[in-house]
Parts: C-alpha cells; sequence; structure tokens
C-alpha cells in the first residue's frame, strides 16, 4: 500500500467498536493500549472500556490484564465483546481460552487490517445476525455510531414506517442485543457503505426515488400497510423543495460541486444536487471504494487527495468533513462526512428519509445564499 | 471507561507517545512528521490535532504521512513502505522529516533508525517513540522536544530566555505564552525561541542563545537536564503558577539575570491585590476541589489563592460546588480562574 499523507479515514478497530457499542446489552472492550481506546470514544461518544494494556503485558502476556478488566464487568448483565488492536492481535495469545469462564465475544479487528467499513462489516459478522420468519417488520441497517446522521436517520425511518403501519424489526446497528438473533425477513437501508446482509433487501432511503421505489417494494411485501401515506408526504415535501430550489435558480446559477464522502452518501448528495438545482457534480473523493457512478468518482484517501481534486476542479460548494472544510476555507461548505469538528450539532439530523433530503436541500441553498450575499 | 488501575500503574492512561511527539512536530513549520504503522494511527492524530486546532480557532492542518502498513508488512516487515515513504516525502519541499514508530512497528523489530540514517538530502530526525511500548503522551513530548533538540549546535549566548515545552494542545496555549511574556518584560526579558511552538526549523539552530530556559511542567525535567548539558543553558522547571508562583517566576529569572527585581515585585503583588479585591464576593463560600484535579503544582497554586479569598475548602460532596480543573498561570491565570470559580459558586 502506498504511503498516504493525513488519511481521512478510521481504521477497521474503530469501526468495530463502533458496531458493538451501538447495541443495547453490548459491554465493549477495546484490548490495547488508553491511545488506541481514546479516540473511538472521543468520535463515537459511546460508553467504551479499555484494558490499557501496558509494555508489561506485551512482554509477559495480557492474560491477567484481561481477566483484571473483564472479570471487573462480568456479571453487570451486559455481554462482553474484546476488541483487539494491532499489537494484541499479533501476539499470537488464545484470548479466547484466556476469558473461557467469561462468555465473551472476541473480535480480532486490527487497525491495519482495514477501513472503518471492514470493521463494521467483521464486528457484525462475528454477532452471527438471524433472521426470524416469525418477526413481522422491517429491518433497518446502515446504522453506525461512526456516522454523524446516524440517529436522525433511525428517527427518521421510523417515523416513515410509522406512517406506513410497517413494524420495524432490528435496526442494524442500533437496536438491543437479543434482538440481532430476531432479525425479520426484510431490510431496508440508510447506508449501504454500512449494509448488513441480513433478510431480504428491499431497497435504500436515500432521495426521494429510492424511498418511493423502497416503499413500493414494501407495500408488495405488507400489504396491510399504507404506503400512499408516505407517497403523499414524499410528494408534498418534494413540492416544497422544488419550489425553494427553483426560487435559488431565479437568482442564481448552479453551484459546480466537490463530493467528499463514503460512496453511497457522496452518491445521494450527487444525485438530489443535479436533480433539483441542476448543479454541475464536479467530482466525487469517495472515502471507499467507489462504485459505479456517472459522476466523475475516484478514491480519495488522504488530504493531499481532496487539495488536488479542489484545485483542478475549483468547485463554487464543498460538500464533505471538516478536513474539507479547512482546505477549501472560505469556499461555501456543506457538512455531510464525519469528522464534522468544529461547529455545534446537537440536534440528531437525518441524512436519509424525506427529511433527510430536505435537511441536505436546505444547508447546501443556505450555505450557496450566504456566500453569493457575501460575494 | 473501566479503570480498575493498579496503583503503580498510573500510566495506563497516559495516552499514546505518537501524540505527545505529534504535538511537538508539526508545531515545527514546513516539515512532515512519518508516523510508521498503519494508516488508522495517523487518521487518529490527525483527526485529533486537527479538532484542537479548530478549538483554537486555527486551522491545523500538519503534514503527517503514515507509511500506511498493511497485514502483509506487518508479516514481512515494513521497512521497505518506511524507505519508500521517506524516499517520497523527502523528494517534496519541506525542510525537515520527522520519523515516529508505533508500537506494531516496535513489536515486528523494523529498524526504524537503520533506514533514517541513510541519506536523504534533507534533515531526517528520529523520535524515539514506539507508541505505548515507547511510553506516555508526555514520553513523546520529552522525547521528540529532545530529538529535535539535538539538531542544534553551540552558538553564542544572549540576554535572552526560550519557552520550553509549551503544550500546544492546551486550550489556552496563546495566553498562558502572552503571560509568561508579560512578565519577562516587565523584567526586560525578551523570549528567543518558542521550543517548540509556530517555529520555522532553522530557528532550532537558536536554541541554544538563551541564557535561561523555562520549563512549561516540571515533568520537562528531562528535557532541561539535556539542554543544561549540551548548552550550558541553567532552566526553571515551571511556568510561573498561581499567586506566591508568579512572585517567585520574577525573583528566580531576575536573579539569573542578576537584575533588581524589587519594583516590578512590588507592582505584581498590587496587581493581585487589586485582582483578589474584585472577588471579595468569594469570602466564606464553601467548595472543594474537582477530584480530577491531580497534578500538585496545579492544586497547590489553586489552593493558595482559595486560601487568600477566605473560600472554605473541603471534600467534595453532592452538596458542595467543584471548582477546577485548572492550572493558573500567572496573575492573568489566576484572574481567569476566579472568573470560572465565581461562575460555579454562584451557579
Amino acid at each position: 500500500m502506498p504511503e498516504c499523507t493525513n488519511p481521512l479515514w478510521p481504521c477497521a478497530m474503530t469501526g468495530a467498536a463502533a458496531c458493538l457499542a451501538g447495541f443495547e446489552g453490548m459491554t465493549v472492550v477495546i484490548h490495547g493500549s488508553s491511545g488506541c481506546y481514546y479516540y473511538p470514544t472521543t468520535l463515537l461518544h459511546a460508553p467504551l472500556h479499555g484494558t490499557f494494556i501496558l509494555e508489561h503485558e506485551i512482554i509477559f502476556g495480557s492474560e491477567d490484564r484481561l481477566n483484571e478488566v473483564i472479570g471487573g464487568l462480568s456479571g453487570r448483565g451486559g455481554r462482553i465483546a474484546v476488541i483487539t488492536t494491532c499489537v494484541p492481535a499479533i501476539l499470537g495469545e488464545d484470548i479466547q481460552s484466556m476469558l473461557e469462564k467469561h462468555d465473551v465475544i472476541l473480535v480480532d479487528s486490527p487497525g491495519f487490517s482495514g477501513d472503518v467499513e471492514a470493521g463494521y462489516k467483521n464486528a457484525l459478522s462475528i454477532l452471527a445476525p438471524k433472521v426470524d420468519p416469525e418477526v413481522r417488520g422491517v429491518n433497518i441497517d446502515g446504522v453506525c455510531l461512526f456516522d454523524p446522521f446516524y440517529a436522525g436517520n433511525v428517527q427518521e425511518i421510523l417515523r416513515l414506517l410509522r406512517i406506513a403501519g410497517i413494524p420495524a424489526g432490528t435496526i442494524f446497528s442500533h437496536d438491543r442485543l437479543e434482538k440481532v438473533q430476531h432479525a425479520a425477513p426484510y431490510t431496508i437501508g440508510t447506508n449501504e457503505d454500512f449494509g448488513s446482509g441480513i433478510g431480504e433487501y428491499c431497497g435504500g432511503t436515500l432521495g426521494f426515488p429510492a424511498i418511493k421505489s423502497t416503499f413500493e417494494r414494501l407495500s408488495e411485501v405488507f400489504a396491510e400497510g399504507d404506503v400512499d401515506r408516505v407517497f403523499l408526504e414524499l410528494e408534498r415535501q418534494e413540492e416544497r423543495l422544488v419550489k425553494a430550489c427553483d426560487k435559488y435558480l431565479l437568482r442564481f446559477d448552479p453551484p459546480s460541486v466537490a463530493i467528499f464522502a463514503g460512496f453511497s452518501y457522496a452518491r445521494h448528495a450527487a444525485t438530489t444536487l443535479e436533480r433539483y438545482l441542476d448543479a454541475d457534480i464536479r467530482c466525487i473523493g469517495s472515502r471507499n471504494t467507489p462504485g459505479e457512478s456517472k459522476y466523475p468518482v475516484e478514491l480519495v484517501t488522504g488530504l493531499d487527495g481532496v487539495r488536488n481534486l479542489i484545485g483542478r476542479y475549483n468547485p463554487d460548494l464543498v460538500l464533505g468533513s471538516s478536513f474539507e472544510r479547512s482546505v477549501c476555507k472560505t469556499g461555501a461548505f456543506t457538512g455531510i462526512t464525519p469528522p464534522l469538528r468544529g461547529s455545534v450539532r446537537l440536534a440528531p439530523a437525518p441524512f436519509a428519509g424525506i427529511n433527510g433530503t430536505l435537511i441536505l436541500v436546505e444547508q447546501v441553498l443556505n450555505t450557496c445564499m450566504d456566500k453569493k450575499s457575501c460575494l | 471507561m473501566i479503570l480498575n488501575p493498579l496503583p503503580i500503574h498510573t500510566s495506563r492512561f497516559g495516552g499514546c507517545t505518537i501524540t505527545g511527539a505529534l504535538s511537538v512536530t508539526t508545531h515545527v513549520r514546513n516539515t512532515a512528521s512519518i508516523v510508521h504503522g498503519p494508516k488508522g494511527c495517523t487518521h487518529h492524530n490527525f483527526s485529533l490535532l486537527h479538532a484542537t486546532g479548530l478549538d483554537n480557532e486555527t486551522v491545523t492542518l500538519p503534514a503527517l504521512v503514515s507509511t500506511a502498513l498493511c497485514e502483509c508488512d506487518i508479516v514481512f516487515g515494513g521497512e521497505g513502505a518506511l524507505l519508500r515513504t521517506l524516499e517520497t516525502v523527502a523528494g517534496s519541499d519541506v525542510d525537515a522529516i520527522f520519523v515516529l514508530s508505533t508500537c506494531i512497528v516496535d513489536t515486528i523489530g523494523d529498524d526504524v533508525a537503520a533506514v533514517c540514517s541513510r541519506d536523504f538530502d534533507v534533515p531526517v530526525i528520529v523520535v524515539p517513540t514506539a507508541g505505548f511500548l515507547g511510553g506516555t503522551f508526555q514520553n513523546g513530548v520529552v522525547n521528540a522536544l529532545s530529538a529535535i533538540a539535538g539538531s542544534a549546535g553551540a552558538v553564542p549566548v544572549h540576554d535572552c530566555v526560550n519557552i520550553i515545552g509549551e503544550k500546544n494542545l492546551e486550550y489556552e496555549v496563546e495566553e498562558n505564552y502572552a503571560e509568561v511574556v508579560r512578565l519577562l518584560e516587565s523584567l526586560g526579558i525578551p523570549v528567543n525561541l518558542r521550543f517548540v511552538h509556530e517555529i520555522a526549523f532553522d530557528e532550532i539552530g537558536t536554541l541554544g542563545a538563551a541564557r535561561l530556559n523555562i520549563l512549561r511542567e516540571p515533568a520537562l525535567t528531562p528535557v532541561g537536564d539535556f539542554l543544561k548539558l549540551r548548552f550550558g543553558t541553567p532552566y526553571i522547571p515551571v511556568f510561573p503558577l498561581g499567586l506566591s508562583g508568579t512572585l517567585l517566576f520574577l525573583e528566580s529569572v531576575a536573579k539569573l539575570f542578576d537584575r533588581d527585581c524589587g519594583r516590578v515585585l512590588e507592582k505584581e503583588r498590587q496587581l493581585q491585590d487589586d485582582t483578589l479585591a474584585r472577588f471579595s464576593d468569594l469570602h466564606g463560600m464553601a467548595a472543594s476541589f474537582d477530584p480530577a484535579m491531580n497534578d500538585p503544582d496545579s492544586v497547590n497554586s489553586s489552593a493558595e489563592v482559595a486560601k487568600v479569598l477566605r473560600i472554605r475548602m473541603g471534600q467534595p460532596n453532592p452538596g458542595c460546588v467543584c471548582l477546577g480543573p485548572g492550572s493558573p498561570v500567572g496573575t492573568s491565570g489566576v484572574r481567569r480562574m476566579l472568573h470560572r470559580w465565581r461562575r460555579q459558586i454562584h451557579a
């Protein structure tokens, strides 16, 4: 792998922690040093535990320390998951045997094994979710604590399902742990980069066309549901959105846009801004391996790649993380990608669902208008 | 967070040497810091430094280059990846390269020093880190300062001081520096070098020019000793903390520069009296110190202020206002701390 300047995406250990810590009833222990522990803790805002190992444990073995920490956590009612970081992962210790008296899930997810998505998927696969044919409902997947929109996405999709009268199944990964083994036979997504692969996939919820298509499929599966109510809201909100965009276009040219995000979110943002604002999507810098796209897209893992794309395409508007905001400096910017530092975010805003699209376009319009009025 | 610490292992929570070292090396302008390890380690630190920069209202985008070790490098060794990265970075327009190793690199036994000893047409400074296997955040800071100091040679000495080891991730780093400068200016003594805070690489060559080094905190004593050995420069082990600490600082600096500080001390005492008078409403109030405040210098300097203001300090309990944590640098630091105390007490 070539060197990387200012890497923009977290490691597999963080991804595993993001998955596991999303489940109520799961006690997550990072088996590693305090340095490895602090980052996911600050990023995920979840209660994580750590073994905080020292050199001593690397030389003489970490069994005593693991038992000390796991012993302190046992009996509190939660299932314990131990995530190994880089050094413990290569020591060759049989951690499962060391902890056999404690019912522990071991997740081998060292940082060098990949990026955040790889760790998330690995952790979820170790939980071995099962479809329970008796469960009537639809699972929601793509929910990851790493995503600043995860809580808003959950609220929004639950709202839409409630409107449609369709029961919610398991939320991957933000639910009670026992529901992992009793997933519904059908699943809809909020972010395909963190797909679960559980149940029959009925489609995503990023963008109005996707929501329509997904709920059409759900109406076939849940004949008792009332998806027309969702379609009605979709129609009304799309009309508001179109009016707002048309009003903007009366005064301003469409923005030229560079988008930096996970591929799933980036493609949704590009499609939406082109569809409603006739935006010129100059490029997508995908944080993860990109899929098919009609827009120019390339994998961008480091800050140099961001600088290059912004320099090459000179967009009016940049969508991305606070890293991109720092690069584009005074240009128009909308935050859609973690980390989103340097601004206060309290309310759970969605990116998926009807409100997710409304919020995206609302932010873009306000940012662009603020910028234009400053010129 | 589950603590369960053994008493002798408080270093369990001391953070990573890489973070400490990067908090220093990234403050040398137009240099690159190579982190030899998986990409995630560099991302974690880049994200932290960037967030800290945003907190301090500066857009911080330090050049951190990861050798991006993957599983096959862990199995077969990562020295090739380090060499490739060094060659690439050396070909860019940087004044120096710092090389930091991660815990995984130390575990697999890469000979970082040997790879870095080649000629890259640009200074390459190896900072002993090794992630958590090299110690804690504080060890990273000390090792980085010492490694960088090793690149400086002897120069003529002038009547000036160096500021050593400012906490670059501290939210109030600039305010603390400004307070130290104010005190030094009252004695007519200029600062030669902020070692290391937003400096150019060639400025490091002036490190030996100061007659006195002022350390940010006693934990930097190994750096002070190193500089004393290398340049013969004496040091004061800590920034001026609290009321008497500030006066003592002025006396110590004046003595080393053979200056009469009588009038300066009188003026500073007056400033302290005026400051305390503005907080007389705190007299007789009951409070306790935040248990998280465990640095003895901070505790002592805060306790002194509380005593002078006749604040009744007790043990933390649910009905008692918890003050701190804080580390009041100079009289200005005391004033800012007292504003926070007033807010906490009257909340």
